[in-house]
């Protein structure tokens, strides 16, 4: 029984990985680019989220979308003020720029925030739920349930959308999209801002079930990279797949090894995949 | 035969970049390569210098089997090739960029210095010069220059002698004519006519991934099949 | 001054002997323990960022996971000390031997892969094994590993006063920069750089790309696994987050960039420009500013990055020439 809900619970964790590694794996497939700070994203949306509650009294559809929407903006600005420039420079810029943006927003919310963990106060989801057996805090089921509808959403939306398309076609070919009418940067633009938004609501969700402190940030950096290794760098769904995997993994790992051992077990398996099949389950190589 | 190319293909997904392409180049000719764009000549190039994987074929280099192939290794046996955008070591100095080839045929570093400022001073450049600074012209100059230090017996131009000036293209072409009197077979990818009718003695028409016409330079350019595909079906003839 | 730079090979061989008596004659001047310590502590951050540049600055493959040779070169010694009594020295070889190792076990997959699979692999490599050693008590655990407390002879490398280290560790400095040096005029060096600047255009010239990125991490590790050493028995401990910490990894390459990743002297500017500075934040802001201190760590290397990604000696470059040209019309 405890297997189970150990199972469960990992999978509904996996889903908001899911969810953000989305996001990283976007970046990947449009501009062949590595976010280094794609975790720190997912941290500051868990700030936001407190900040809301905190300051305004925000309900979680109110922070969730306060994070949604700051995370959203703050994508599009670190792409026209940072990354629009270095992205066909060389390639010592372009990992320092990115690389540099994670320790800043890092060492700042250390700065401000100190590094203590903390939580959400109460809120609406609050409480356990029983199904069939197993008990899961609500805020669990909630955010893995939102996190696979927002990543599906996600891969609906690039795949069948005429927004998606145009993402798409960018991607594929920057001239003939441009010859075709589509802004390549105004869509890259926006897929920064798809992938940091991404980010932060499932910082929101992971906000409202788990407590966290400034250093999460670079952990979830690694854990979106290991899921979009295994995913397929470039395919949301492929990152579908993978978080729960992952997700999956991890909560067993840590019931059988012991919590510190999970890191190694997921960590050793992103170098494994690196080895021997750097494209992933679903990705192009 | 020196270099020969047969039956090959290049597939992306779905998609057949080169499609059952033939080449046959004996040693000491001068080949021209023509054919709309997008037709897959530089992917076709691109598998014979080793930089892509072809799908199906072989490639023999002086009756070695080089189609599986690494660029560096086509590159030793030795098939040199340029690229359509211009790819120089923009960090480094126009000397220094030529040393880069001919350490691969001078180890020491004296001898490959050597080496490079004799073909500087062959190609009409400067060596002290930072390659960013040269405009395309002289990128393009710069990637001759770099692959001749090489040593290569056998040359893949690909439209290295695009965008440049009237005077400029007779300069080029004077210098590519200077390197095939030194021994050096010549595979050219290019669009000016003027280029293909002055230095080549044959020419291959590549569309849709295949070869559809060869001959002399006057043959094919008033091949029906040829013109259709530059200017599609019920075009008028052009004259030169 | 006007002549100097007005010529620029003289004047850059002037101010290399300059710097190296400057740096011979500086603790002899500043004897206080404390400047003696500033010293000892430069001139391992320019071992280390120097060491990085072989591979990061020269070859372009970005590691942002060094700190995993740094690490093996800081326990090793004091492993062997603590497990078998043996003197540390006798861990430094074996340390660089397992970085090599490391090394390669790491190139072969990602170098035939873009770039970013490269820096993505160092971080997590590192992260692994840092964790790993966490846990393993054998090495010491979360706790770590201490050194001779009292030498029991010159190979315990455990000295009073910071005076012999900073004369080794001024010797291995040289040797980096002697060996940067040497490269840089052969063949490798040019292969480098061309690797760098387009790895497609090398590889048409029949650079073996692959083996060069190899040969050139491989370097790289040995020398910052040597750096780790050096740390290990001057400190006389380590633990896991100051072997194997991304600190000690964005300090290596933040040191090289910001000085210019890819020159010789780069690597030492930055050191020489950003550990009197750190050491001056720790002085001023106590133990709180060490978290400034990486926000402003963060900040230096975005602005790099954006907009000077030669780093300062670049900067240089680009403005020498108006400078000489004032020179030479006053």
């Amino acid at each position: 029984m405890v297997l189970i809900q150990v199972i469960v619970g990992g999978l509904l964790l996996g889903a908001i990985y899911a969810l953000f590694s989305s996001g990283l794996t976007l970046i990947w497939g449009m501009m062949n680019f590595i976010n280094f700070a794609h975790g720190e994203f997912v941290m500051l949306g868990m700030y936001v989220a407190l900040l809301v509650v905190v300051w305004l009294g925000g309900g979680p559809a109110a922070f969730g979308l306060a994070a949604a929407i700051a995370l959203f903006a703050l994508g599009v600005a670190v792409y026209a003020l940072l990354i629009r420039h270095v992205v066909r420079g060389p390639m010592l810029a372009q990992i320092l720029s990115s690389f540099g943006l994670a320790l800043l927003l890092r060492y700042t919310a250390f700065w401000i925030f100190s590094a203590n963990f903390v939580s959400l106060p109460q809120n609406s989801l609050a409480g356990t739920v029983a199904i069939g057996g197993i008990y899961l805090p609500v805020a669990q089921v909630v955010a893995g349930l939102v996190a696979v509808t927002l990543t599906i959403a996600l891969h609906l939306l690039l795949t069948r959308s005429t927004l998606g398309s145009r993402l798409l076609a960018v991607a594929e070919d920057r001239t003939a999209a441009m010859l075709m009418g589509i802004r390549p940067d105004r869509m890259q633009a926006l897929t920064w801002g798809l992938s940091a938004g991404a980010a932060g609501i499932a910082g929101a969700l992971l906000a409202t079930a788990y407590p966290w402190s400034p250093s999460v940030g670079e952990t979830f950096g690694l854990l979106a990279f290991v899921t979009v290794a295994l995913g397929g760098f470039g395919s949301v769904l492929g990152s579908l797949y993978a978080g729960l995997i992952i997700g999956l993994i991890e909560a067993i790992s840590a019931y059988w090894l012991g919590a510190i051992y999970k890191d190694i077990v997921v960590y050793g398996l992103f170098v494994a995949l690196l080895w021997l099949r750097p494209q992933g389950l679903m990705g192009k190589a | 035969m020196l270099l020969e190319a047969r039956n090959v293909s290049k597939a992306f997904g779905d998609f057949r970049a080169v499609a059952g392409a033939d080449l046959a180049v004996e040693a000491g000719e001068i080949v021209g390569l023509i054919g709309p764009n997008g037709a897959g000549k530089s992917t076709f190039f691109n598998c014979l210098a080793g930089d892509t994987l072809p799908t199906t074929g072989r490639i023999l280099f002086d009756g070695a089997d080089l189609t599986r192939a690494a660029p560096e290794a086509h590159a030793r046996a030795g098939i040199g090739r340029t690229f359509q955008v211009p790819t120089t070591f923009d960090d480094m100095s126009v000397l220094a960029n030529v040393m880069v080839g001919a350490f691969l045929r001078h180890p020491h570093r004296n001898d490959a210095r050597e080496h490079a400022r004799r073909i500087v001073e062959l190609t009409g450049l400067r060596g002290d010069q930072p390659a960013r600074s040269l405009g395309t012209p002289g990128r393009k100059r710069l990637e001759i220059a770099r692959v001749l230090a090489s040593g290569p017996r056998l040359l893949l131009l690909d439209e290295s002698l695009a965008g440049l000036t009237p005077s400029e293209l007779q300069e080029a072409i004077a210098l590519v004519r200077r390197i095939h009197q030194m021994g050096i077979t010549i595979v050219i990818v290019e669009h000016i006519m003027e280029v293909i009718m002055t230095l080549t003695k044959r020419v291959l028409v590549f569309n849709q991934g295949r070869v559809i016409a060869s001959g002399t330079p006057e043959q094919v350019v008033r091949d029906d099949a040829v013109i259709e595909a530059y200017l599609g079906r019920g075009a008028r003839r052009q004259r030169q | 001054m006007k002549k100097l730079l007005a010529q620029p090979a003289g004047g850059q061989r002037v101010s290399v002997c300059l710097l190296a008596v400057a740096l011979v004659l500086y603790p002899l001047v500043f004897s206080d323990a404390f400047y003696r310590d500033v010293g000892v502590t430069f001139l391992l951050a320019a071992i280390s960022a120097s060491a990085w540049n072989i591979v990061g600055g020269y070859a372009g493959q970005v590691s942002v996971g060094h700190s995993m040779f740094f690490g093996l070169g800081a326990y090793t010694p004091l492993l062997f000390y603590t497990l078998w009594g043996w003197p540390p020295l006798a861990g430094i070889p074996v340390g660089i031997l397992l970085s090599v190792g490391l090394a390669v076990i790491i190139g072969l997959p990602t170098f035939r892969l873009s770039g970013h699979y490269f820096s993505m692999a160092t971080i997590a490599v590192a992260e692994l094994i840092r964790i790993f050693v966490g846990t393993w008590a054998l090495v010491g655990g979360a706790i770590g590993l201490q050194g001779p407390a009292m030498a029991r002879g010159w190979w315990d490398l455990t000295f009073r006063g910071d005076l012999p280290y900073y004369y080794i560790f001024l010797a291995v400095l040289a040797l980096v920069l002697a060996v940067t040096f040497a490269l840089e005029r052969r063949r490798f060096g040019y292969y480098l750089r061309a690797i760098k600047s387009s790895e497609r255009a090398a590889r048409s010239l029949g650079v073996p790309v692959r083996r060069v990125k190899l040969q050139a991490l491989a370097l790289s590790a040995a020398f910052t696994s040597a750096a780790g050493s050096l740390y290990g028995v001057k400190t006389g401990f380590i633990d896991p987050d100051s072997g194997f910490g991304i600190l000690v990894s964005v300090q290596m390459v933040i040191f090289a960039a910001l000085g210019g990743a890819g020159t010789l002297f780069g690597p030492l500017l930055g050191a020489l420009i950003l550990v009197p500075l750190q050491t001056a934040a720790n002085t001023w802001f106590g133990g709180g500013g060490s978290g400034l201190t990486f926000v402003l760590y963060g900040g230096i290397i975005v602005l790099i990055a954006r907009f000077e990604p030669g780093g300062l000696f670049d900067l240089w470059r680009r403005l020498a020439p108006h400078l000489r040209r004032r020179a030479h019309a006053a």
